[in-house]
């Protein structure tokens, strides 16, 4: 017992003391959000376009002549936005009147020669507008879109819908309706989306729990694949340097890897514990601002949350720990147990790969399958507990199933452990692996 | 004496290849024990299984009190280096105190007397790595003897070390061995044996050849061998009809007499060759009955 209490406390102190423990305590968390809120300032910082709007029939400039600020200012409110089209972008229009002449293209050519300007001369335009001058009457009058990408679909949109809206209003108040009833007809109705629990509680900013579950997601699997790898190069480590003949002759291998398993998942608590300490604590600070961006973060801070990240974060991790762990012990060299996890991993990857559809359908049949396999359990259960209500039976289960791997797990471990981590430079055949895993 | 350690028809197979083949022998307490043999005679092999490392095919091991805690007495150190390399030293040592369940302020005490002792005070914070292969060494010998085992088992421990310290281990070895304590001592370097053993047996292609009191050993080949030191060419020398076997280094030799042969003609055939320093009829050297033992059959493979 001491024994193990002596290798738990080294393989602790000689992981936390690495830089790599460290940065990854304190910058994951960062770097998660980051991954999400990086593209969305880098694209609201490169949004600024400049149009030109060749106006046909000379009577939209009021529309147009201001500087049209993005639909969602606010990256917070963008990443409730949850579709990546819906990035905040400003436009900056030139506008042309151009109903006095009979064709308003002669008008648009120089705009268009500008499309391919120079970049840095300043004239360069990223998009034309052509409005035509039988726009409020004729039956088939079209706008034309000139731009050098066809895909800018978001300024497309915008200065589609303002022209349209611009057009109506002209329509309507040709038959003598006042503007005040002009306003009124044509208010736009938003659309906010609302999450309604079973116990009828409602919250709102839905499309967030995305995002968020996708950070938490992280934060509970890559500590696993991380420290998993650490413990199998260890393993190989331990065995090439052959320290294990001097640790195998002190203890027994099952002390040894029973104290080896606790100490990694010692070390996992620890940076799980200070993660949770952060966002709690950013959460708190963070939450006031939040909730007047519109953005209810208590929703997600519930103390449940804790303890079910906790819970499954240390379930994963165990059983991830032990599958590195026989890789470990199988092979001689990091590569051979690389090439051989490879596979592996990616077979381990199955929940954080259809994340999407897990997040979007928490109660479909494949979210609660997985919710419930083996290695699957703790990832999908967590994620389903985060963005929807399962029953309790479900989790429970998903509990169940994974202390029941993580026993037949580390049983295994421990006897290829007994076997491989004393077998150098060349594989047991089946018989001897047998007859070893018998005395082991 | 009582035994210590007790081997009995040892068999250990790795594939097609009879690593050990029936290895049998005693190991008295307060002795220094030598197990001699050519890379791969199954040396290691044997100390791994003594150590628990590997489990023998057939035969059974005892020590003395050979239960659970039995293990915590015995200290070993592995053939190639062991140690953590990004641990640092003293704190390595503690460990390696710790899993033989030794720890707390008399552990450290021992612990820095013996990194004083072996000239390594300076680098206790440094990690392993830091250190030269030689001091790796040391590290790992005081590993071995901190936690105060009374059955000592080393695989090759001179390896990498140079003279000074050779003969620091082999003063060391000589005072546990005057503290009560058995020492096991796995060597392919004949003259060390030689100088230390008490006991010696002698591993060949996984099984004992030769074993006993080292003295005993040496006699039972008899006083037929001449040791020589001189200045001069002495090539000439293994072609004497009086020679069975030369070995020749520069300004000695060690010459194994034919049959009945009177090493007074081999003097005579030196006169105006060679200046002697030395000139002595005694028993073989270990490294002669080595050499005589598995180098027949050894010169007949390289043939």
């Amino acid at each position: 017992m001491n024994k193990m209490f002596a290798v738990i406390k080294r393989e602790y102190l000689q992981a936390v003391r690495k830089k790599m423990f460290i940065f990854m305590t304190l910058f994951l968390p960062l770097l998660m959000t980051g991954l999400f809120i990086v593209p969305i300032i880098i694209a609201g910082g490169l949004g600024g376009k400049k149009v030109a709007v060749v106006d046909g029939t000379g009577a939209l400039r009021d529309s147009f002549s201001h500087h049209i600020a993005p639909e969602v200012p606010d990256p917070k409110k963008a990443l409730s936005g949850g579709s990546r089209g819906e990035l905040p972008q400003s436009l900056d229009v030139e506008y042309a009147d151009a109903h006095s002449v009979s064709d308003p293209a002669t008008i648009a050519r120089p705009y268009l020669a500008r499309l391919n300007a120079d970049k840095n001369s300043g004239k360069r335009l990223d998009a034309v507008l052509l409005i035509p001058a039988n726009a409020f009457e004729g039956n088939d009058a079209k706008m034309i879109y000139y731009s050098r990408s066809s895909a800018d679909l978001i300024s497309l949109e915008r200065l589609g819908s303002i022209a349209n809206l611009a057009i109506q209003r002209q329509r309507l108040a040709a038959r003598g309706i006042p503007p005040a009833v002009i306003d009124t007809l044509t208010r736009r109705v938003p659309v906010d989306s609302v999450q309604l629990s079973r116990t009828g509680e409602q919250k709102k900013g839905g499309d967030a729990t995305f995002v968020v579950s996708f950070i938490f997601a992280g934060l509970l699997l890559i500590p696993s694949f991380i420290y998993g790898l650490e413990t199998m190069r260890g393993i190989v480590q331990e065995k090439s340097e052959r320290i294990v003949e001097v640790l195998v002759s002190s203890m027994t291998p099952r002390e040894l890897l029973t104290g080896k398993i606790l100490g990694v998942a010692s070390v996992g608590l620890t940076q799980v514990a200070v993660w949770l300490t952060i966002i709690a604590a950013a959460g708190t600070i963070g939450a006031t601002a939040a909730v007047q961006a519109g953005f209810n973060v208590s929703q997600f801070l519930r103390p449940m949350l804790f303890v079910y990240f906790i819970l499954f974060f240390l379930l994963g991790y165990l059983t991830f720990v032990c599958i590195y762990a026989i890789a470990g012990a199988a092979c001689n060299t990091d590569k051979e147990a690389q090439q051989l996890v490879a596979p592996i991993q990616f077979v381990m990857m199955v929940p954080w790969i259809i994340m999407f559809a897990i997040i979007t359908n928490p109660d479909s049949a494949t979210s609660v399958a997985l919710s419930m396999m083996p290695v699957y359990g703790p990832l999908t259960m967590f994620v389903r507990t985060l963005v929807s209500e399962p029953p309790v039976w479900h989790i429970v289960v998903s509990i169940a199933v994974s202390l029941v791997t993580i026993c037949v797990f580390f049983y295994a471990t421990a006897k290829i452990f007994r076997v491989g981590i004393l077998s150098y430079g060349k594989r047991p055949t089946i018989p001897e692996l047998w007859r070893w895993m018998k005395v082991a | 004496m009582s035994v210590v350690l007790s081997v009995r028809d040892v068999v250990k197979t790795f594939g097609a290849v009879r690593a050990v083949d029936g290895v049998s022998f005693t190991v008295q307490r307060g002795t220094i024990t030598g197990l001699l043999g050519r890379n791969g005679a199954g040396k290691t092999t044997t100390i791994r299984m003594i150590t628990g490392v590997f489990f023998p095919d057939a035969g059974s091991i005892e020590w003395l009190g050979s239960d659970r805690d039995a293990r915590d007495r015995i200290g070993y150190l592995p053939e190639e280096r062991g140690l953590y390399r990004q641990m640092k030293v003293k704190e390595h040592l503690l460990f390696l105190a710790e899993i033989k369940g030794k720890r707390g302020g008399s552990v450290v005490a021992d612990a820095e007397r013996w990194l004083k002792r072996f000239e390594l005070w300076d680098k206790r914070d440094a990690k392993v790595e830091e250190l030269s292969k030689g001091n790796q060494q040391k590290v790992q010998l005081i590993g071995t003897l901190l936690h105060d085992p009374e059955l000592i088992i080393l695989d090759e421990p001179q390896s990498g070390l140079d003279p000074v310290n050779m003969l620091l281990v082999r003063n060391l070895l000589r005072e546990l061995k005057d503290e009560g304590r058995t020492i096991l001592l796995s060597t392919h370097m004949m003259a060390e044996a030689e100088r230390m053993a008490d006991e010696i047996i002698l591993v060949h292609k996984g099984k004992v050849v030769l074993s006993g009191g080292l003295d005993a050993v040496r006699d039972s080949f008899g006083k037929n061998t001449l040791h020589i030191d001189y200045e001069g060419d002495g090539g000439f020398l293994e072609h004497l009809p009086q020679v069975k076997r030369a070995t020749i280094v520069p300004n000695g030799a060690e010459i194994s007499l034919a049959d009945g042969a009177d090493p007074q003609k081999i003097l005579e055939a030196t006169i105006g060759k060679l200046r002697i320093r030395r000139f002595e009829l005694a028993a073989p050297s270990l490294e002669e009955i080595f050499i005589e033992q598995v180098g027949a059959e050894t010169m007949e493979a390289n043939r």
